[in-house]
């Protein structure tokens, strides 16, 4: 028997859409939950030159904590090594006994290292109880 | 005999072609709206544990850079060279109280590429930066592994 197409009048007259509208649900709820997402990030300062203030700053410098990231992803607090895990607490450690207020510290980062590592290192910085995050760029260095 | 309805063969199932062209016209609303909502440029952003809300950064006026992985850098949505940051940024916080600068940066750009732009930032006298990054899925311990 030939195929009959259109045939009879009545069966099939409105194809079933109902899983159409299934899939159309699905990828609206997926559209609304993909827009309201609010950018996040890290907060950091960069400090300006002031030159009056110079001096004062030479005093703070002992206690100031930097906290390096090598080229190979390794980390320095000053001049020590620690590693990735060792970097949170050591830290808490330091900054627990300071004063709110006090509580900085400074980041500076090889300029081939990934900025995924640098990232890393500022969240688990303010995660710490470090309240202001430094970037030491090059001019900062240079006290321009 | 008694009366019986006939359940099942009257209006079995409701007509429902209405309510699928209006989920289509919403459904091609909001696939248009999406990638307009997106402010600077589509990166790759570093994924981190604990960032915070930074609602700022969502408005039309924010100050916002955006680095890719080779080094290119956007001021929201227009390329523009290294030299030209300092006078965008002076430009932009001229008569601004809240002088904040966002840096959205690929995760796998170069540190270096971020750190001249920062410095640019901070000639224009901005000193506040916001670092724009995704929240992790799972929490993140140890060293990141490189090119991830």
């Amino acid at each position: 028997m030939a195929m009959q197409v259109g045939g009879k009048k009545g069966a099939m007259s409105d194809p079933n859409i109902v899983p159409l509208i299934d899939v159309l649900l699905v990828l609206i709820i997926i559209f609304m939950a993909i827009t309201p997402t609010t950018p996040k990030g890290l907060h950091a300062q960069v400090p300006l030159p002031a030159p009056p203030n110079q001096k004062q700053q030479q005093q703070l410098n002992t206690r100031t904590i930097v906290v390096q990231v090598a080229q190979d992803g390794s980390l320095k607090i000053n001049q020590d090594p620690v590693t990735w895990t060792q970097l949170g607490p050591k830290l808490e450690a330091v900054f627990k006994e300071r004063a709110p207020g006090d509580r900085v510290a400074f980041i500076k980062g090889d300029k081939n290292v990934q900025f995924d590592f640098v990232a890393r290192a500022i969240d688990i910085m303010t995660s710490s109880g470090v309240e202001k995050v430094g970037l030491l760029t090059k001019k900062v260095e240079e006290g321009q | 005999m008694a009366y019986k309805p006939k359940v099942g063969s009257t209006m079995s199932e409701p007509n429902v072609i209405p309510m699928a062209d209006i989920m289509l016209v919403l459904l091609i609303i909001m696939m248009v709206i999406t990638p307009m909502l997106q402010k600077g440029v589509s990166v790759d952003m570093a994924k981190v544990n604990n960032p915070v809300d930074m609602h700022a950064a969502d408005k039309d006026n924010a100050i916002l850079f955006s680095i890719t992985r080779d080094g290119t850098i956007y001021f929201r949505t227009t390329k523009i060279s290294l030299s030209q940051v300092t006078d965008k940024v002076k430009n932009e916080v001229k008569n601004r109280l809240n002088k904040i600068v966002f840096i959205k940066s690929d995760a796998r750009a170069k540190y270096g590429d971020v750190v001249s732009v920062v410095d640019d930032v901070r000639a224009a006298g901005v000193e506040q930066i916001g670092l724009l990054t995704a929240k992790a899925e799972k929490p993140l311990t140890g060293a990141p592994s490189p090119g991830s």
